[in-house]
């Protein structure tokens, strides 16, 4: 057992496990190993509540159409209080597409429809026929050495900030939150959202990085520092996708 | 009567057949697309009057096919079937122009001819009407491909709109609960193969405490139609097992014809023992292709060719027949064909989404022969450009071999998924796809007297190697 260790709610994980998000959890879990951190990864279905002081990391990943309408209701009825609270309190969360959108005000269908969401964060996402498909590149504002992240986007949302949310990156390559605007993302306090697959965490190591210390930080106060760790087949993977990312 | 339009068709897709062919093309598709640019109605006018079995789903179609193909060959047919698979409706008429001499010419020597066609999803929508098919045969619905294909969900529409343009005899999967709905309003002409519930075993029974804490994506938990989580009394891997709906009480069909095997036998080595069962038979053979996603696909082969003698009225297809015939393929191209080079072999593995991937690793993990394994990923259009999908794979759960090859236009992405599942650094070797083929001869040396290199490509990335082979070893080429 190692001194210290993390909590991972995984939302949804039987209904929202698609394009790859789990790597997400495999890349925190991972990389917190090297660095002789315990994770712990809690799955949190339908109809569970939402413990919001048992977590340090929240994932919240995305899916297709039908389990989203599944989940869309429980996300509001069962768990929706207990989330914003932690939102608001500075519990870490990485939402990535659907999970991302659900996070939001709404989502209004092609046909004008509104689907309520949760309300944690000030954006709103509008369906549009041409659906974003493709490699991406982003400049990320978020404070990492190295900021170009790379993912891969496939979404019909188009998704718009409010208030109080900052973008997490700049488009380089790609179309990212809606194809208009340049932004990618979103941050508010401690939750980061973004529109890329691919898996996000394990070639972008410094944004895995960047989570893992915001929850340790949290969990074991403001001195705690992450060790650095051996990146070496992180680069290769980032440079063979950069080489053929177009 | 062939009208005139298609008779002027045929003859410019035989002229342009020709012509790829001197050019060293495979000439798979081409001829095909223009015969039906020119006679909009080629399709139908050639397949009209034949005897026709076609075979849709996500996973398992070319073996599927090639199975069927084979047991009815043995059993005296002249099989047409794709030329190397091409599946979409291209193919399909491309199959048809080159088919018509070679079936005209086994007419006359008193072969039976029938049709075996591989029907890509989305094509089965639009050709499976103008087919009219004896028997439809519907594998399994995984995910594909999302950015080619979209969601699992539009891909059941058009096999359902397909399977209602056509009168022909339905054979489900009765495990795969989302291939079993298609059932629905189409009762009176829908039967179903499955697995024997006692060869199924608990989904998850080896796995590690890695992979309990994450367990694999499966693309049904839940009931769709009222969003209850399904239970389950058995499961055979994915989502397939005996569901039920406690909500609307939607559950599992008992299959009419279903496979029985001992499940503590391992089903990666050759030579599986199979019980092939039905309402008055129970008849035994062997899994003719090593894998349990292969179980599945003898199954539908099976149950296709039983049916297709009881629609024709042939004595020949019997139970026993077709259990002896069935029990006898070889391996199709890609698909766990075994090659020898001196004292050792190569496998190939073609896996083109994540329940591939995971059925030939698990395959390899318990192969007694495996001594290394190679990993190759392009993301290129036809393999998709997305490779997210190899972290919904569940790796963790696996015994890897100790030496462990990567290579493929994505090389690092596999890379990494390898290391995150838990893989010691020095196992790895690998290179970028330039080098690709030197990696293989370096893995091919590595590999002991007696063992075998398993190597799981994917689409493009088999195109490569496979031509790198051809010319080396060679090996057959896969259009002649």
């Amino acid at each position: 057992m190692s001194k210290y260790s993390l909590k991972i709610c995984h939302l949804y994980p039987d209904l929202l496990n698609l394009y790859g998000d789990r790597g997400n959890i495999l890349a925190l879990s991972y990389r917190a190993g090297l660095r002789d951190i315990d994770t712990e990864i809690v799955a949190l279905s339908m109809g569970q509540s939402f413990e919001k002081d048992q977590y340090d990391i929240v994932f919240f990943g995305g899916g297709q159409d039908a389990e989203q309408k599944m989940i869309r209701r429980d996300l509001v009825t069962v768990k929706g209080e207990a989330v914003k609270e932690a939102v608001e309190e500075g519990m870490v969360f990485l939402c990535i597409c659907g999970g991302y959108q659900m996070m939001g005000h709404y989502y209004q269908e092609q046909d004008g429809e509104k689907i309520d969401c949760l309300g944690a964060l000030n954006v709103y996402t509008e369906a549009r026929k041409q659906r974003f498909i493709g490699n991406t590149e982003y400049r990320c504002e978020l404070p990492i050495n190295d900021p170009i992240i790379y993912g891969f986007e496939n979404h019909s949302g188009r998704t718009y900030l409010g208030d109080n949310v900052r973008p997490l990156a700049k488009v380089v390559y790609g179309k990212g939150n809606n194809g208009e605007d340049g932004t990618e993302g979103a941050v508010y306090k401690n939750v980061i959202a973004s529109y890329s697959h691919g898996s996000l965490l394990p070639k972008n190591p410094e944004l895995c990085d960047y989570i893992l210390t915001l929850a340790l930080k949290r969990r074991f106060g403001e001195d705690f520092t992450l060790k650095p760790a051996d990146n070496q087949f992180e680069e290769i993977a980032r440079k063979e996708f950069d080489s053929c990312k177009k | 009567m062939r009208s005139f339009r298609v008779g002027f068709a045929l003859i410019i897709a035989g002229g342009i057949r020709l012509s790829l062919r001197l050019l060293g093309k495979g000439a798979t598709a081409l001829p095909g697309k223009i015969a039906v640019k020119i006679a909009p109605r080629f399709i139908r006018e050639m397949a009209s009057g034949c005897d026709i079995i076609t075979v849709t789903g996500t996973n398992g179609k070319t073996t599927t096919t090639h199975m069927i193909s084979e047991s009815l060959r043995k059993s005296g047919y002249y099989v047409a079937t794709n030329v190397s698979g091409a599946n979409l409706s291209s193919g399909i008429a491309t199959t048809f122009a080159q088919e018509l001499r070679p079936v005209r010419r086994a007419v006359s020597k008193g072969l039976k001819p029938v049709y075996v066609l591989e029907i890509d999803e989305a094509a089965f929508a639009k050709v499976a009407g103008d087919l009219s098919p004896k028997v439809c045969v519907v594998t399994n619905l995984f995910r594909d491909q999302l950015d080619r294909f979209g969601e699992l969900l539009y891909t059941r529409d058009c096999i359902e709109k397909g399977l209602d343009m056509t009168d022909a005899l339905i054979l489900l999967n009765a495990d795969d609960s989302m291939i079993a709905a298609l059932r629905k309003n189409r009762e009176s002409r829908t039967e179903f193969y499955g697995v024997d519930e006692r060869s199924m075993t608990r989904n998850n029974v080896t796995d590690t405490v890695a992979s309990r804490a994450l367990p694999a994506s499966s693309d049904a938990e839940y009931c769709l139609s009222c969003k209850r989580k399904y239970e389950y009394g058995a499961r055979s891997f994915g989502h397939f097992g005996t569901y039920s709906c406690s909500s609307c009480g939607d559950t599992r069909q008992e299959p009419q014809q279903s496979v029985y095997f001992d499940p503590t036998k391992s089903s990666s080595d050759p030579g599986l023992p199979l019980v092939f069962q039905g309402k008055d038979y129970s008849v035994e053979g062997v899994l003719p292709i090593p894998g349990s996603h292969n179980i599945y696909n003898a199954a539908a082969a099976f149950a296709a060719c039983t049916s297709f003698g009881k629609i024709i009225g042939d004595p020949k297809l019997s139970p026993i027949q077709v259990a002896a015939a069935l029990s006898e393929v070889q391996p199709a191209f890609g698909r766990m064909e075994k090659i020898r080079v001196g004292d050792k072999s190569f496998c190939i593995l073609l896996v083109k989404n994540p329940v591939g991937l995971d059925r030939a690793l698990s395959m390899v993990a318990s192969a007694s022969d495996a001594d290394g394994m190679y990993l190759l990923l392009n993301s290129n259009i036809a393999d998709g450009t997305d490779v997210s999908w190899i972290w919904d794979v569940d790796f963790e759960s696996k015994t890897m071999p100790d030496k462990l090859y990567v290579s493929g236009e994505r090389f690092g992405d596999m890379l990494l998924r390898l290391i995150y599942s838990g893989v010691d650094t020095n196992q790895l070797r690998y290179a970028s796809m330039s080098e690709a083929f030197v990696l293989f001869e370096e893995a091919l040396s590595a590999c002991e007297p007696g063992k075998c290199l398993y190597v799981l490509p994917n689409y493009t990335s088999m195109l490569a190697l496979r031509k790198f082979l051809v010319g080396k070893y060679r090996l057959k080429d896969f259009w002649r």
